[in-house]
């Protein structure tokens, strides 16, 4: 027997979106500054190599193609990596190395110290997605995690770079923020990426 | 001045000062987020009734041993993947039903591409897979992918429930005849149709299950 679903319960289910956006919205410098920050590591020459796991997996594949294949016609492909679209290359680190190494292990091959790690994972709590963050940052790359929640071990992790945190507990509506965050975070890198007068006094400093 | 350059000015003044830059880009995001969460409540009102309708008919298919499989392209092929991801591995407070991503075969993926066309990509596998009773969710931002289309008209000759998720005036999905519910996120810009097109499914799953526990 199906149950009769009601108008009512779409509302409560749109609504619960309208908080943690506008919320985005108030984060809107710190996003700025991680845009700034990428973009200076792409003007250098470093690639953005993203992981997540479940859903989050698929908005690292996401943010890939937003930088290798923009949407937006005369923009530049800038170099990115997803660490989660192999499943030969996951499922042989998990079972030789434990499925917490599955991104750090790859991430060391991988990495050079102008690169950017980008880390998603809703609750903040993917071991797996800590340990490529710690490395990157022993590595010298530019840190930045998407999260959620309280945004549990990952947001205490000692001098990453950029933590942004959409503010709720349910994983779908993070999901759905870290979405229009990481859109942003694309066309912004472009805007600062185009203006290099902006980047180069950093670059050469 | 195209709508970039509106957007920016600053790209094209010469400005070169990082703090002015930053307080443009931060204006530009707060913009962003006022537009989406409207485009939301504009989905809302088209679609509140056709979303309790589609979960309904999604939850007799899955009660009926129907499963379900995702198709789309690029980003929308990540969407299908996290489609599937939700309804099979949902976490420990709801129901985990059958669903899989077309998307995520490479040798499939490829060798249909190689040995026939891109167009098939998503038909053949529904053609070999799908049963009657099953259910087809498929994602184009424009509406107009020949092989998401493909694998609607598949899916249809198959019995299968079809679900589509489009933006713009919905293209060709609108007009094929093959989506027995179509949402179209009336939007101009693919990011926003993408984010809109993630809370129409997360809101699909969600009244699913709620149908379910019924």
């Amino acid at each position: 027997m199906i149950g009769a679903v009601t108008g009512a319960q779409v509302d409560r289910a749109f609504a619960r979106r309208t908080e943690p956006t506008r919320a985005l919205g108030q984060d809107a410098e710190a996003v700025g500054r991680t845009c700034y920050d990428m973009a200076v590591r792409f003007h250098r020459g470093g690639r953005l190599l993203c992981f997540g796991n479940g859903s989050a997996a698929a908005d690292a594949a996401h943010i890939v193609v937003e930088f290798v294949h923009p949407v937006i016609m005369g923009k530049r492909a800038l170099p990115a990596i997803s660490l989660a679209n192999d499943a030969v290359a996951m499922s042989g680190i998990a079972r030789c190395a434990g499925v917490e190494n599955s991104f750090a292990a790859q991430l060391r091959l991988l990495a050079e110290v102008d690169d950017i790690a980008l880390g998603i994972s809703a609750d903040g709590q993917c071991a797996n997605v800590v340990r490529a963050l710690e490395a990157a940052r022993d590595a010298g790359l530019l840190t930045v995690a998407l999260v959620g929640g309280d945004g549990g071990q990952i947001a205490r992790i000692p001098r990453l770079d950029h933590v942004l945190v959409a503010r709720s507990d349910d994983p779908r509506v993070v999901k759905e923020i870290h979405v229009t965050a990481y859109h942003v975070l694309w066309e912004l890198v472009h805007v600062f990426f185009e203006q290099p007068g902006v980047l180069a006094p950093r670059v050469l400093g | 001045m195209t709508e970039f350059e509106s957007l920016y000015p600053f790209l094209y003044s010469g400005v070169t000062d990082v703090d002015a830059v930053l307080a443009q880009v931060t204006r530009s995001t707060t913009e962003k987020t006022e537009e989406i969460t409207r485009l939301r409540a504009d989905v809302l009102e088209l679609y509140r009734d056709q979303l309790i309708e589609c979960a309904d008919a999604m939850a007799q298919r899955f009660t009926v041993g129907g499963r379900l499989f995702t198709f789309g392209n690029g980003g929308s092929s990540t969407d299908a993947q996290a489609v599937a991801e939700l309804f099979s591995n949902p976490g420990p407070d709801a129901k985990p039903l059958p669903a899989a991503a077309l998307t995520t075969d490479v040798a499939v993926l490829t060798a249909l591409a190689n040995d026939v066309s891109f167009d098939v990509v998503f038909a053949r596998p529904l053609a070999a897979n799908g049963r009657a009773g099953d259910i087809a969710v498929g994602l184009s931002t424009s509406g107009g992918s020949e092989n998401v289309l493909r694998g609607f008209a598949e899916a249809t000759r198959r019995g299968m429930l079809t679900i589509g998720l489009a933006g713009y005036d919905g293209g060709k999905m609108a007009e094929a005849g093959t989506i027995d519910h179509l949402f179209v996120m009336p939007s101009a810009s693919v990011h926003r149709i993408q984010e809109a097109q993630t809370t129409t499914y997360h809101v699909l799953w969600e009244l699913t299950q709620l149908a379910l526990m019924e």
